[in-house]
């Protein structure tokens, strides 16, 4: 049973998202190039874009795998977040890779890659960045409708609806205003997203109290729910796997490295890294903090099989009336900064690095722009259509991460060889690409064959997943080393330079 | 409650951190989009035929 009010709880969410359209939609006017619509002409300033990164970087979608691992792997389910937090600030201080990129003065990273790499290697990191970045966003419209179903006490049956609408508001703001519009609504939602994350935790914390919390995970997962290293499903894998994925993440996730890219100066790039790093923690102990409570209120049977659902199960029926608009309120805006944001930089690739071959005379800004809307109106509707028919299969942060390593193992390494390694090539750059594709897009297929799923369950995300890093970084290396290193085009701002 | 003073330890860091950094991003980034939409405003004016 919710308590969401359609009088009380509608009108906060009507307002929310009536302000959040006009503001969208208003700074449309300050768009006339594509360097506006992709990358807000490399204006954004330092606290804008800690509120964007924060706001893009926590979906419905973040709140529900985060959740889920809590109420799977209690506190130990927060490790991905501190290794994310631990890296980001590493990256921050030092400018490893960050710096070199954003001083190459480059849109997307595909097209650094093109002066060490070559046009071609341009053109297949495109499309491994937009492969694994789409398949990773297929899950963020059911996802998030799911949980808005579920905590509003609609019927299912509007699931779809729910994601068209949602999805359609979204696009409106971002094809007509595109980055513009992306960080004036996610500077909202981060202020929206914040007030309801912080008065949810602090009504669990008050209303369940810490004791219940730490009993519900002693009794359930013992002491593998406070220390991944002792915990069963979890173990030096999985905090290995975690470490290269979050570390790829901050280097090469489009949807972040577009602020760095979108800042001033690298200098304030690396300050957005280093403001942002501890709000990584929080992204994942909040909602692990909720997916615990749902573990320490809920009896298995209220929450069926289906442990993502545990979370807004326990909300539903905690929260009351005013408090489920402003959590619904909330969750939009975290959803719709990040489908907005995802939207935007994918297409950003797809215009910028795929289509770069087929302009092969220099485009109009106003032709330019609209193709640059076009392609973000195509991914909506790919989305809309992915996340309708694709049936998920367990663990959704396991998804996410083999989906994410489908680029993040290869683009990574490129990365890395591109801003510090002389030898380097294409050879290289291409083993790199095709092993860091291969193997998690194979994981991904054997998975969803009935022949091959127990075989996909005995190898597990894991290992999997480190195996695609240390065989990309291989690749690498061996591809390189067999082809004879030519004069290579220098990085500008590389310490190869 | 101490024997897991980490997780605790982390959760009151948590929740006084995001406090804080709400109230403050919130602050400077408003002067922030301010700063910003005027930089891009006065550079469409220069831009605009005479």
């Amino acid at each position: 049973m919710t308590n969401f009010s359609w009088l009380v709880d509608g009108s906060i969410v009507g307002v929310y998202l009536l302000l959040t359209m006009i503001a969208g939609i208003m700074v449309r006017r300050y768009v006339g190039k594509v360097e506006h619509f992709l990358i807000a002409g490399r204006e954004m300033n330092t606290y804008l874009g800690i509120a964007s990164l924060a706001a893009t970087e926590f979906g419905i979608v973040t709140c529900m795998y985060t959740a889920q691992n809590g109420y799977e792997h209690g506190f130990a389910g927060v490790t991905p977040g501190i290794l994310q937090a631990l890296a980001m600030f590493a990256v921050g201080v030092t400018g490893f890779c960050v710096k070199p990129l954003r001083e190459a003065g480059v849109i997307t990273i595909p097209e650094l890659f093109q002066k060490k790499f070559g046009t071609r290697i341009r053109w297949a990191a495109g499309v491994v960045i937009v492969l694994g970045g789409l398949l990773n966003m297929g899950v963020f419209l059911r996802t998030g409708g799911e949980f808005l179903v579920l905590v509003t006490g609609f019927n299912i049956k509007y699931l779809e609806i729910a994601m068209t609408a949602l999805l359609l508001l979204v696009a409106v703001y971002t094809i007509l205003g595109g980055m513009l519009s992306v960080l004036i609504t996610d500077y909202l939602q981060f202020v929206v997203m914040s007030a309801g994350l912080l008065v949810v935790t602090v009504l669990i914390l008050i209303n369940i109290g810490w004791e219940k919390l730490v009993s519900a995970v002693q009794i359930h997962q013992g002491a593998g729910g406070f220390n991944p290293f002792k915990n069963t499903t979890m173990g030096w894998p999985f905090v290995l796997f975690n470490l290269f994925v979050m570390t790829a993440t901050v280097l090469t996730w489009q949807t972040t490295i577009a602020r760095v890219l979108a800042a001033k100066d690298a200098k304030t790039g690396l300050k957005v890294y280093k403001g942002t790093a501890f709000f990584f923690v929080c992204r994942f102990l909040i909602p692990g903090l909720w997916g615990i409570a749902a573990l320490a209120v809920l009896a298995p049977e209220q929450v069926g099989g289906n442990t993502l659902h545990a979370m807004p199960l326990m909300l539903r029926s905690m929260l009351p009336a005013g408090l489920i608009g402003l959590l619904v309120a909330a969750m939009l805006a975290a959803d719709m900064s990040t489908d907005s944001s995802y939207m935007l930089t994918w297409g950003s690739v797809i215009y910028n690095d795929i289509m770069a071959p087929f302009r092969k005379t220099v485009w109009s800004e106003k032709k330019g722009l609209l193709w640059n809307r076009m392609i973000v109106a195509l991914i909506g509707i790919f989305l809309l259509f992915y996340g309708l028919w694709y049936p998920l299969k367990g663990n959704l942060w396991n998804y996410l991460t083999i989906t994410g390593t489908v680029y993040l193992a290869s683009i990574s390494v490129l990365l890395i060889a591109c801003c510090y390694w002389k030898k380097a090539n294409s050879w290289g750059a291409g083993a790199a690409i095709f092993f860091g594709a291969l193997i998690p897009v194979t994981f991904l297929i054997i998975e969803q064959i009935p022949a091959t799923e127990a075989f996909a369950k005995k190898i597990g995300p894991y290992y999997s997943g480190i195996a695609t890093f240390l065989i990309a970084g291989a690749a690498m290396v061996i591809g390189s080393l067999i082809k004879p290193t030519p004069k290579t085009a220098a990085v500008e701002g590389g310490s190869n330079a | 409650m101490l024997k897991h003073w980490f997780w605790l330890a982390l959760t009151v860091a948590v929740v006084f951190w995001y406090s804080t950094i709400t109230v403050y991003v919130a602050w400077k980034g408003a002067k922030d989009i301010k700063n910003m939409l005027a930089r891009l405003g006065g550079a469409k004016d220069s831009e605009a035929p005479k």
